[in-house]
């Protein structure tokens, strides 16, 4: 019956007795995957090719003679596979054991322990009690340079990491050296993987502790961590991560997938940028300026203050942004700018080299080395200063009329920075020098904790949530200027960041293309104006 | 008197041949000498590895004949990696070993990555990766041997140069190891002394062995 | 004659000049008839070449026993892609002494089947990986090479028949699984020798993945003479489906030790006692391995079969590439096992976890129970390791590993317990 409408293209399998329906080439693997079945397995990664040599994989499939390979079998029409059977378990119970056979079952004092492939193996699988009486070998640790520690004695030889260096980072220094049980992973001798800022993604796809960060090391462990998915706020790529945090601090970022983007992968320089989020001395109130003094206030009684203020304000708006605040920021930012008469806004980005992952080109380290110059772009900012973020402060700095700084930290302003101004409000997270001649001081959130998204460098928009807690009273700044606005307008406050990204259609037109609810966790590219036009005109 | 007893080590004397000599059965009039450049290309990859004379101690390894050979070699091939055994082979016969150095000049040669180079040196075991005595002296004890006293002529071995396995004798003429088959087990004991086979070798051989390398 | 040792029971086709220094020259191989079979081959399609060697029957004879005419046609037809032909000269399985003979002796024999077999699978080049530790036997191919290119049966226009068969010879570096033959592929291509993952099958994708033909040097050195006789000629030896002769290797405790062109089907035990002389110095047969360590040890009471690929098969082992170690009564069962096993695990090129962990575990094991420390868990600690490593890898390394141990702990369990007992308690080994 089933013949009558098959598909050329199609084959139908049954998987643990569940029959599909998958397109032909398909494996075994990806097939089981559909069904909802998780096949194990170590040196299969899908990012990598698969040499099928790890034999965590092998499945039964009824008529062949032997397990097969799940990760590189393709599927046949009619196979009925049987990732449960008795000699499948066998095989991965047996399996299991050789890989304790060296392994020096360290995982009180082994970083990958808690998210250890092994560890979850061999307690859902493994052997209740081993038979190993033979002494075990002993390889030690090598310095793999850069942040990379390699543990030989965890390792299980699944050259997952020689492989991403081969055929991801296409900068083979990673080889497996001697034969045998014998087998270590290493590099040319003393060239270690420095200088390669592509390195620490050896660590993520190691299955085990073989691979180990030496700035994670011994941190914190693994079913501590609290994980939230977020965007990398270090370039303007945007790599989908999640911030991995314990007790209200940044631990680490790791690479979240996302094909379009960055596929598994992300840049050391990324990653291991992110002591900044966790900084200390942040202001924690609002601080209004009565004579030579910055008096705490509540935000009602700052915010109204600050209204009647910037009503009487005059002598045109020069405003300094941040490429880190995220489009709902920047959007309120500049309805402010335009609300107190208009006038020129600018932003401030250090740059660097661009270095693409040649593996997966569409990634790179960016010369914008912040998340969201193009949404600062988008919303009517203009770069100024150097290239290390810099300078370029002079007009702003020296402006008489109403001077608004969002996010900046004005750490390399001069003193004398806004002092000449008629109305300055600095919005943003500490107090350096020249944020101290502010007349209002608003504590806002950076893009760790709270909600929000940023625009990457090929216009996707992509969202972020809130992993740490806020400090103090410190708010979102679209929250923080939106009430403003309401006060200086009249209209309503946006009241969530879905409410803060809509209200982002009526400055530009291409937020008009996509809704906050179909971003999702990997984004949407933003339509251009002319896509935009087309598809009205259908 | 029997041939071996005068030159023991190949199995001239072996079965039904008295009459053959070590030269019949080594082929050596029939080979002649190999020239330095390789000869011909299809064969310019099989010089022998490892030689008790050996080429220049310094310097770069593919020069003059030895660059030659090189070139030969990687025109038999689709791709230069395919070179790779046999650059290493020429890197081995003319410094006695493969050294991190050599792994070097052999990864700029063939436009491979070094720790590729050493991944693959490393899985052979024909490749030494530090100085060996002039003589590498490697003695069979797999199977067919060890039934026939292998592990005996080991020794034999051990005690005539005096060393541990795997160490250079105090004179630099000697290192004694253990191999796996060398493939004429017909011919117990089978050892191999850098490029030559002695065969039907039986520990009292040994010291006269050793006096006719020198 | 054949070297060393020969006997009238003997069919010497291959073997004939084994002894003879003559028949190494190319002067020398013409004037024993050889290219003969190149020329004939020239004259014909290619498709009936194959067809030739599919009439004769001949199998593989590296240990597999695939026929070799069906292989050969398993390659495309006008793919349009350069076919290779490898030749397995990285004869490496221990007690298998039979190509370095053939090659030592008859270099041209090989290189004339090389230059059929290219021919007949449409490849224009073949290799010939020769095992590194055959620098003796490569320099004599190397000067056959040279001569074969001079005399132009090798290279453009081989003996004006417009047809190029280029050889090369490759010097491998120390690697038992390059003989393996998607190793020797890695290997050839500068490769570690890891075994690769089938399918792709060499036909399909072998050698620079291309369509590659592999083949024993004992294969393609009997082509030739196929060539020249017909297939059907070479049926006349041999059973129905074993057909021909084969070459055994014997060695260990045996009284001639060496190689004998055999037809196939003789019987075994009147090949051990009558052909190859019996066991030396008055003692009695313990065991025999009758194709190589790999295959499963026959014990003296089993040897009454007959010497191809179906009778070893019959009686629970495999014909192999033909390789007889003899073990006498003086034997130690576990001694020699344990050497096969740590033979395997100094060999195992270490992509496939159970074969990596499970023969160095296994020969831990034995050496364990060598120093008397051994216990009657440790048997069936051995036999599940044997089976947890058997089917379950790329290639068949391990469980070349685990036929032996299996096969001994079988046949000779009551010496394996007989050391057991003896044995310490593992505590003592700390105390």
């Amino acid at each position: 019956m089933a013949d009558e409408t098959k598909n050329p293209e199609t084959v139908t399998v049954t998987i643990d007795g569940v029959q599909i329906e998958v397109p032909k080439g398909t494996t075994i693997l990806d097939a089981a995957a559909r069904v909802g079945v998780d096949v194990l397995h170590y040196c299969y990664h899908e990012g990598l090719s698969a040499p099928a040599q790890c034999r965590m994989c092998l499945v039964e499939v009824e008529k062949a003679p032997k397990l097969m390979p799940a990760c590189v079998t393709t599927v046949a029409d009619g196979n009925v596979i049987l990732t449960q059977s008795e000699k499948a378990l066998k095989s991965r119970e047996g399996t299991l054991e050789f890989y304790l056979v060296n392994h020096p079952l360290d995982c009180p004092v082994c970083d990958q322990s808690g998210e250890c492939k092994l560890q979850d193996y061999v307690s859902e699988e493994g052997r209740a009690m081993g038979r190993l009486r033979e002494p075990k070998r002993v390889f030690g640790r090598d310095d793999f340079g850069g942040d990379v520690l390699y543990e030989g004695d965890r390792c299980i030889m699944c050259t997952r990491c020689v492989r991403f260096m081969r055929e991801v980072a296409q900068d083979e220094r990673l080889s497996i050296v001697s034969r045998g049980s014998r087998n270590v992973i290493d590099t040319f001798f003393d060239e270690g993987l420095g200088g390669n800022i592509w390195a620490d993604n050896v660590i993520d796809i190691c299955p085990v502790g073989a691979l180990v960060s030496k700035d994670f090391l011994h941190k914190a462990r693994a079913w501590d961590l609290d994980r939230v998915p977020s965007v990398c706020p270090n370039c303007s790529q945007g790599c989908n991560i999640t911030l991995q945090t314990r007790d209200n601090e940044v631990m680490r970022l790791k690479p979240r997938p996302n094909e379009e983007v960055n596929s598994f992968w992300m840049c050391d320089y990324g990653r291991l940028n992110y002591s900044w989020i966790n900084r200390k001395g942040r202001i924690e109130a609002p601080l209004v300026r009565e004579g030579g003094r910055m008096v705490p206030m509540s935000w009602s009684d700052t915010l109204l203050r600050l209204a009647e203020a910037a009503k009487v304000a005059s002598g045109g708006v020069r405003a300094v942004v941040s490429p880190f605040l995220s489009n709902e920021d920047l959007g309120a930012a500049r309805r402010l700018v335009d609300a107190l008469g208009g006038g020129e806004g600018v932003y401030r980005s250090a740059k660097g080299e661009e270095v693409v992952l040649p593996g997966f080109p569409a990634l790179a380290l960016r010369e914008d080395r912040a998340a969201n110059v193009k949404g600062a772009e988008l919303f009517g900012f203009t770069r100024t200063g150097d290239g290390a973020g810099k300078g370029g402060l002079e007009v702003a700095g020296a402006h008489g009329g109403v001077l608004v700084v969002v996010g900046d930290d004005l750490e390399d302003a001069p003193a004398d920075f806004g002092a000449g101004a008629g109305l300055f409000v600095y919005v943003g997270h500490v107090l350096s020098p020249a944020a101290r001649n502010a007349h209002f001081v608003l504590p806002a959130t950076t893009f760790a904790e709270m909600e929000g998204t940023f625009t990457n460098v090929n216009y996707r928009v992509q969202r972020f949530w809130p992993a740490l807690q806020v400090p103090g009273m410190a708010r979102p700044t679209w929250q923080v200027l939106g009430v403003l606005l309401a006060g200086l307008l009249g209209g309503a406050v946006p009241a969530t960041p879905e409410q803060a990204f809509e209200g982002l259609a009526e400055l530009r037109a291409e937020f008009s293309g996509i809704r906050y609810a179909d971003l999702g966790a990997h984004g949407r590219p933003l339509p251009q104006l002319g896509q935009l036009a087309e598809a009205a005109g259908d | 008197m029997s041939v071996n007893d005068k030159n023991p080590g190949f199995a001239g004397d072996t079965g039904e041949f008295p009459n053959l000599t070590e030269a019949d059965i080594r082929g050596t009039a029939y080979v002649g000498t190999r020239p330095l450049d390789g000869g011909h290309a299809s064969v310019a990859g099989t010089m022998p590895y490892q030689l008790a004379t050996r080429g220049p101690a310094e310097g770069p390894i593919f020069t003059g004949p030895y660059e030659e050979r090189l070139a030969k070699v990687i025109s038999r091939y689709p791709d230069r990696q395919a070179a790779l055994l046999p650059a290493l082979h020429i890197a081995h016969e003319v410094r006695g070993y493969v050294s991190p150095e050599a792994m070097e000049e052999v990864a700029e040669r063939l436009q491979l990555p070094p720790a590729y180079v050493r991944g693959v040196t490393t899985f052979y075991t024909m490749y030494n990766l530090q100085p060996l005595g002039k003589y590498l002296i490697q003695v069979c004890t797999n199977i067919s041997c060890n039934l026939c006293g292998g592990e005996d002529v080991l020794h034999a071995f051990l005690e005539a140069t005096g060393t541990e396995m795997g160490e250079v004798s105090a004179d630099g003429l000697y290192t004694v190891i253990e191999v796996e088959c060398l493939g004429a087990c017909g011919f117990p004991t089978a050892v191999q002394i850098n490029e030559r086979y002695f065969e039907n070798v039986k520990p009292a051989d040994v010291p006269t062995i050793l006096e006719q390398l020198r | 004659m054949a070297y060393p040792y020969s006997h009238p029971s003997e069919v010497r086709i291959l073997s004939k000049y084994f002894g003879d220094p003559e028949a190494r020259t190319l002067k020398g191989w013409e004037a024993r008839g050889g290219y003969q079979g190149l020329r004939k081959a020239l004259g014909m399609e290619r498709g009936d070449v194959v067809n030739e060697v599919k009439t004769s029957g001949l199998r593989g004879r590296g240990g597999a026993g695939f026929p070799t005419g069906v292989k050969w046609s398993f390659m495309p037809k006008d793919s349009g892609k350069p076919h290779f032909l490898l030749c397995n000269a990285d004869e490496s399985e221990p007690g298998t002494f039979k190509d370095r003979e053939l090659m030592r002796w008859t270099p041209h024999q090989l290189i004339e089947g090389c230059l059929i077999g290219a021919y007949a699978i449409q490849a224009s080049h073949a290799y010939i990986y020769i095992r590194g530790e055959f620098f003796e036997p490569a320099q004599i191919l190397a000067r056959a090479i040279e001569e074969a290119y001079a005399a132009g049966y090798a290279g453009k226009d081989v003996i004006g028949s417009g047809v190029t068969l280029d050889i090369t010879l490759h010097l491998g570096a120390g690697a038992y699984i390059c003989g393996e033959e998607t190793g020797l592929m890695n290997s050839l291509e500068g490769r570690r020798g890891e075994p690769r993952v089938k399918p792709p099958f060499p036909a399909v994708s072998g050698a620079f993945a291309k369509p590659t033909t592999i083949n024993n040097v004992e294969t393609l050195c009997t082509v030739p003479h196929i060539l020249t006789n017909g297939g059907a000629w070479y049926r006349q030896w041999g059973t129905e489906k074993s057909t021909g002769t084969k070459l055994f290797c014997v060695s260990g405790h045996i009284a001639r030790p060496g190689n004998y062109e055999m037809p196939l089907g003789f019987n075994f035990k009147e090949f051990l006692y009558d052909v190859c002389g019996g066991i030396p110095n008055d003692r009695k047969l313990k065991a025999v391995i009758p194709g190589g360590s790999s295959v499963p040890i026959m014990a003296a009471d089993e040897i009454d079969v007959p010497m191809d690929y179906e009778g070893f098969v019959a009686a629970g082992t495999m014909l192999g590439a033909g390789s007889v170690i003899v073990m006498d009564e003086t034997t130690d069962i576990i001694r020699q096992v344990g050497r096969m096993v740590d033979f395997y695990s100094h060999e195992s090129c270490g992509q496939c976890t159970p074969c990596r962990e499970g023969t160095t575990w296994a020969s831990k094991i034995y050496r364990r129970i060598r120093a008397g420390f051994g216990t009657e868990d440790d048997l069936q600690t051995l036999l599940d390791i044997s089976d947890n490593m058997t089917g379950k890898t790329i290639c068949v390394l391990s469980d070349s590993c685990a036929a032996p141990i299996v096969s001994s702990i079988q046949k000779f369990r009551d010496e394996y317990l007989a050391v057991v007992e003896r044995s310490e308690p593992v505590v003592a080994e700390i105390a």
